[in-house]
């Protein structure tokens, strides 16, 4: 595999991983969803910059990433510490919830319709029966169903 | 009709304009049944497009070896961008959490792939092993059932997915024109694409292979950290200083968010 050819792919990766990232940033809605796009955005700009430190065979791409990695610890800490207290005080992860902080002569956003909840069907596990099946007591089958 | 578009300009439109639609497709709204499974197909075929804009993948004129390692590449290639794409439109943000980790695997994976074996390492240690499960501890902290109403809807996702998908257009296009002319094509372009390479190289070509093998050379700590400790020795002062701004300033608004009364009617529903 030829030196471009390496920078080639690694380059289409990294804009992949940024662009997938942005579309995650400004469409999701909770803020720790949020902060993982936020946080692959810069998975992306990692990508790109070993593989231009490796096509030019300079260790700075390496050592910018060494402070992006340390950059991303410091801001999921504090990150992290600021949603919690967010979720604290208003109870859920939305970021609509904030959204006071918008400008003045912004509309406020109100949900149109919410999609209904998608009802899961719960799966039991599957277990050869030992011995003779005893009898089920109707309690403990609907109790069941909703552990 | 736009008349000035090569073949592979109207190939990287049509692989932006289908990323956008597979990516408002997988995004989180009230959308019929069949809308995931499309937006995963159209995702796919997007994502062959852009692939078949490298010329790694046409020209497998090389060896065993260089066809291993191209598989190799194209594996963890594969896990980074498809996880990733699962990290962005799950509904459940556990589940998003999860995929996430996975594309720092496919990512470590790449980081090894270049050569680049600390990086490797360290971002399964910092970013899988403690800032993805401080994620998961938040999450259980915050949201203890089900999916919330927030996990279902999200904000103008046609705008966002096409606002990405422009971003990625643009950044392929931009790249692939910029690497094109070393690419030899055919044998009439070797001599211009020779010169380019001959410009490019600007550093003389023996300094040049000791510098390569210096970075490919089965001593990479020593190398990276004689580099790390000696000419950016300044910026891990400064990186150390921001771990301990960073780490008081959290602990300092966790305590301060506890002290706070709690506003907003305490609805803490999920």
């Amino acid at each position: 595999m030829g030196e471009l050819e390496l920078l080639h792919g690694y380059l289409i990766i990294g804009a992949l991983l940024f662009g997938i990232g942005l579309v995650g940033f400004l469409a999701r809605r909770n803020m720790i969803v949020m902060f993982l796009a936020a946080e692959m955005m810069l998975q992306g700009i990692s990508v790109s910059l070993v593989a231009w430190g490796r096509f030019h065979n300079d260790w700075g791409g390496q050592m910018l990433v060494i402070f992006i990695l340390t950059v991303a610890a410091c801001e999921a800490a504090i990150a992290l510490a600021l949603v919690l207290m967010l979720f604290h005080s208003s109870g859920r992860l939305d970021v609509a919830v904030w959204q006071h902080l918008r400008e003045s002569n912004q509309l406020p956003f109100v949900d149109q319709e919410l999609p209904e909840a998608e009802v899961e069907e719960p799966v039991w596990p599957e277990l050869t029966p030992a011995g003779v099946e005893p009898e089920h007591s109707l309690d403990e089958v609907v109790h069941r169903g909703h552990v | 009709m736009i008349p000035d578009l090569t073949p592979t300009q109207i190939l990287t439109l049509t692989a932006t304009v289908l990323t956008a639609v597979s990516l408002w497709l997988l995004l989180p709204r009230g959308g019929g049944r069949f809308a995931r499974p499309i937006g995963v197909v159209l995702g796919l075929v997007a994502l062959g497009l852009f692939v078949s804009r490298l010329s790694g993948l046409t020209n497998l004129g090389l060896g065993a070896e260089g066809l291993g390692a191209k598989i190799v590449f194209w594996v963890l290639a594969a896990i980074t961008v498809v996880s990733a794409a699962g990290a962005v439109t799950m509904r459940s943000p556990v589940y998003c959490a999860i995929w996430f980790a996975m594309t720092l695997l496919g990512t470590a994976g790449l980081f090894l792939f270049q050569g680049a074996q600390f990086l490797g390492v360290a971002t399964i240690v910092v970013y899988a092993g403690a800032i993805l499960v401080t994620f998961l501890f938040v999450l259980m902290l915050a949201q203890s059932e089900g999916h919330a109403y927030y996990d279902r809807v999200s904000w103008e996702g046609l705008t966002s997915a096409a606002v990405g998908a422009v971003m990625i257009g643009v950044l392929t296009m931009v790249i692939s024109d910029a690497l094109a002319p070393t690419v030899p094509v055919d044998k009439a372009d070797q001599a211009a694409a020779g010169e380019v390479v001959a410009k490019t190289a600007v550093v003389d070509p023996s300094t040049e292979e000791a510098r390569a093998a210096e970075i490919l050379s089965p001593q990479h700590m020593d190398h990276l950290g004689a580099q790390l400790f000696s000419k950016h020795l300044i910026a891990v002062e400064v990186a150390g200083t921001l771990l301990l701004v960073a780490l008081v300033g959290a602990v300092a608004i966790a305590i301060q968010g506890k002290q706070m009364p709690k506003t907003a009617g305490g609805a803490r529903h999920g």
